[in-house]
């Protein structure tokens, strides 16, 4: 069996059906403390916990029938929502991020889901005339796993920027329209707006040049793979980059933030997500 | 028997015009207390003197009614005359007393409903009464059980949420926005009363820096060294803007002050960091369209008694949730509160019972010791104790028993069925009632066999 076919072979193990059900139980726990049900909380964030351990389970249990992580765009969307979800549990410790949950656990799921149970297809053709010396995009040399894990982290250290960003209009819209009380802020009051653009900003610092680096091993590996670079993802990664590159210089020379800066974080992060998308559909 | 009364004065019936006549010094507690349980029918009292009220929680000597004594006491404590201020006092005794501690407790009663500081009021004249040594076991039952029904109060229902005032809203909002105030600063536009307070609640929320700048400098000044603040002058209005996080304005200026070019300016310089400004003046001082620029939280005194009126009406309707608390949390007192009239009974009885168990047992010991008896022999001389506990214990309720007339004999023989849980034996068309009256006791311990009987084949 070649690796190709181990990995589309590699079935789910049970760790991935009990983070499945700690995510969705999760995900209803913290809709039940939005609505203020504020007892419920500490039992929503025990189960995010459970599902972050399940899902690293999951994860090191694929290791150990070498499955990496990185191996391809659909295992890194597992690690993806695994960071997302360890980043979220972090910043749940000193900020009430319950909006920001609602939002993070269904994502982390869906990426879960998606990494685990899409079906994974054949060999895409390969580019004409590469003949037998072409492989796929599940790539199993030094550069393609460096290249695929870096990417995957610093998408993943952008995602909770970007989550952190949507948090911060949600709470600005709501401080706006003067709704105090409101869902955004709730009973148990969100996260300060400035503290929210203070850690978006520090992790997109933190982001961006693992994603620097990613791209540039991933320019690096297409040269050697051979492949033309008129792929759309390409100037959509670069989008990612210029938007977060756009973020920190501009914040450093004209004090760029708030509603600004959590808008360009989202764009950027969205053309990210497509990137992987695009992937992922190449595949099936 | 003992009973809790309320005598006091509050916001509900008396201006302050009355309150603070009727008002007591902290240092003047502990003397006042001692008074009233020294001279009056009180046996446990409490004072509780706040802005909103004054109250004197108290338990009654046996058999008396201390109210119109308290009444008295107050006014002339105060050197007024109790005709001048009786129509604002009321008084509440048994149920509607408890009903009362327990509602102001819970805030209930308080003139902002939900408040918080009413709790810690009524704890620190709990200890205030502790250390004048004027509370007892019923008041301080009945204070602990309405501390509890206050915790229920404000964990259970949404009574406490919400800001209840213009400067708690300018607060709340600061915090929304920065979180931890230390670190930030708060410039007072204007030498209005309102600003100072919103002001003063800041500086006591964290806020580390207060500057305050008026059009009359002197003004500045004078607000600023009641607030422990900082002036300065007017001129530096675009400067002290961009090194403030809260602005707080409230000048009498006709036209705007705060405007859009100036706010462009302003947030420019500070690199576009956040910024609160209320707005409590009428006319405003700032324009609406400052609001709009990214990292300005603009609130005019409209939004702001927008959202005191929304979370007092929120704490009405909880209110109503509250109460239920509170009438569970009363009706658990007074079913404590009732049991406390049949201790010395139970106290009394087990006393008694002791002393017969006692003597018997003392009886069976030194005959033990007279002589060496067969197992046999010493199951006999326990059965014969056990027996003669019995008889002594039963001898005087069997003679009433016996001696009641008919009606009230029945009367008795049903309260001894209920409190013993024994079903008499029918039998020979008697009912129940006169076989107890005519002394057939049936046997309320049951006499289990000898163990040499239990044996025996």
């Amino acid at each position: 069996m070649t690796p190709y076919e181990r990995i589309l072979t590699v079935p789910p193990s049970p760790a991935f059906w009990v983070a499945v059900i700690a995510y969705a139980a999760a995900t209803a726990a913290l809709l039940f403390a939005l609505g203020g049900k504020v007892k419920v909380r500490p039992a929503a964030l025990g189960l995010v916990g459970l599902a972050f351990i399940a899902h690293g389970v999951d994860i090191a249990w694929r290791g150990t029938l070498h499955v990496h992580p990185a191996q391809s765009v659909r295992e890194a969307l597992g690690l993806l929502a695994w960071i997302l979800t360890g980043g979220y549990l972090l910043a749940s410790t000193r900020f009430r991020l319950t909006l920001g949950g609602v939002v993070v656990m269904p994502v982390s799921l869906v990426l879960l889901l998606l990494a685990r149970l899409t079906p994974a297809g054949g060999s895409p053709p390969g580019p004409e005339g590469a003949g037998d010396r072409w492989q796929p995009d599940i790539d199993f040399s030094a550069l393609g796993r460096v290249h695929i894990s870096l990417a995957t982290i610093g998408v993943g250290v952008f995602a909770l920027a970007s989550a952190l960003s949507a948090i911060y209009l949600a709470e600005d819209r709501a401080l706006r329209r003067k709704k105090l009380d409101g869902l955004a802020l709730g009973r148990q009051g969100g996260a300060p707006l400035e503290a929210l653009d203070r850690m978006s900003h520090r992790l997109i610092w933190v982001g961006f040049p693992i994603f620097t680096l990613a791209l540039v091993l991933g320019a690096v590996w297409t040269s050697r793979l051979g492949e033309s670079l008129d792929r759309i993802e390409y100037p959509l990664a670069l989008v990612t980059w210029l938007a977060f590159a756009a973020l920190l210089v501009m914040r450093q020379i004209y004090g760029w933030r708030g509603r600004l800066a959590a808008k360009l974080t989202l764009a950027g992060f969205a053309a990210a997500i497509a990137v992987l998308l695009i992937y992922l559909m190449r595949r099936m | 028997m003992s009973e809790l009364f309320v005598v006091g004065i509050s916001w509900r019936t008396a201006p302050v015009a009355v309150r603070e006549k009727l008002a007591f010094r902290e240092e003047e507690l502990e003397d006042t207390l001692r008074a009233i349980t020294r001279e009056l029918p009180v046996a446990e009292a409490l004072l509780v003197s706040t802005c909103n009220r004054v109250e004197v929680y108290g338990v009654a000597r046996p058999d008396q009614d201390a109210t119109a004594a308290v009444r008295a006491f107050l006014a002339g404590r105060r050197g007024l005359a109790l005709a001048s201020v009786a129509e604002h006092i009321y008084d509440h005794r048994g149920d509607g007393a408890i009903r009362h501690v327990f509602r102001v407790a819970s805030a209930l009663d308080s003139l902002v409903v939900g408040e918080a500081q009413i709790l810690g009021q009524l704890k620190d004249a709990y200890a205030v009464a502790g250390a004048a040594g004027t509370s007892g076991p019923t008041l301080g039952r009945c204070l602990e059980r309405a501390f509890g029904a206050a915790k229920r109060v404000r964990t259970e229902t949404a009574i406490a949420r919400g800001a209840a005032n213009v400067s708690t809203v300018a607060v709340q909002l600061a915090h929304h926005v920065f979180g931890d105030l230390r670190g930030k600063s708060v410039l007072v536009v204007g030498a209005g009363k309102m600003s100072r307070l919103a002001a003063r609640h800041l500086y006591t929320s964290g806020a580390d820096r207060i500057v305050v700048t008026n059009r009359s400098l002197a003004k500045a000044e004078a607000l600023a060294d009641e607030i422990e603040g900082v002036a300065r002058p007017w001129e530096d209005l675009e400067a002290l803007l961009a090194a403030s996080d809260v602005v707080i304005s409230s000048t009498g200026a006709r036209e705007a002050i705060l405007t859009r070019p100036l706010f462009k300016k302003v947030m420019k310089a500070r690199k576009r960091k956040p910024m609160v400004v209320v707005d409590i003046a009428v006319p405003r001082d700032a324009d609406p369209e400052i609001g709009e620029l990214d990292g300005v939280y603009l609130y005019d005194i409209d939004a702001l008694e927008r959202i005191v009126s929304t979370n007092l009406s929120e704490r009405e309707k909880a209110a109503e949730h509250a109460t239920k608390i509170v009438e569970h949390e009363v009706g658990q007192f007074e079913q404590w509160l009732r049991t406390q009239g049949v201790v010395p009974t139970i106290r009394a009885l087990r006393d008694k019972l002791t002393a017969i168990g006692d003597a018997e047992i003392g009886k069976a010991r030194d005959a033990l010791a007279r002589k060496d008896m067969t197992a046999a022999q010493q199951v006999e001389l326990l059965q014969r104790t056990v027996q003669l506990v019995i008889n002594k214990v039963l001898h005087t309720p069997t003679t009433a028993l016996r001696a009641a007339d008919p009606d009230a004999a029945a009367h008795m023989a049903a309260v001894v069925c209920e409190l013993f849980d024994v079903t008499p034996v029918e039998g020979e068309g008697r009912d129940s009632a006169s076989a107890l009256a005519a002394g057939e006791v049936p046997p309320i311990i049951p006499m289990h066999p000898a163990p040499e009987e239990k044996s025996a084949p």
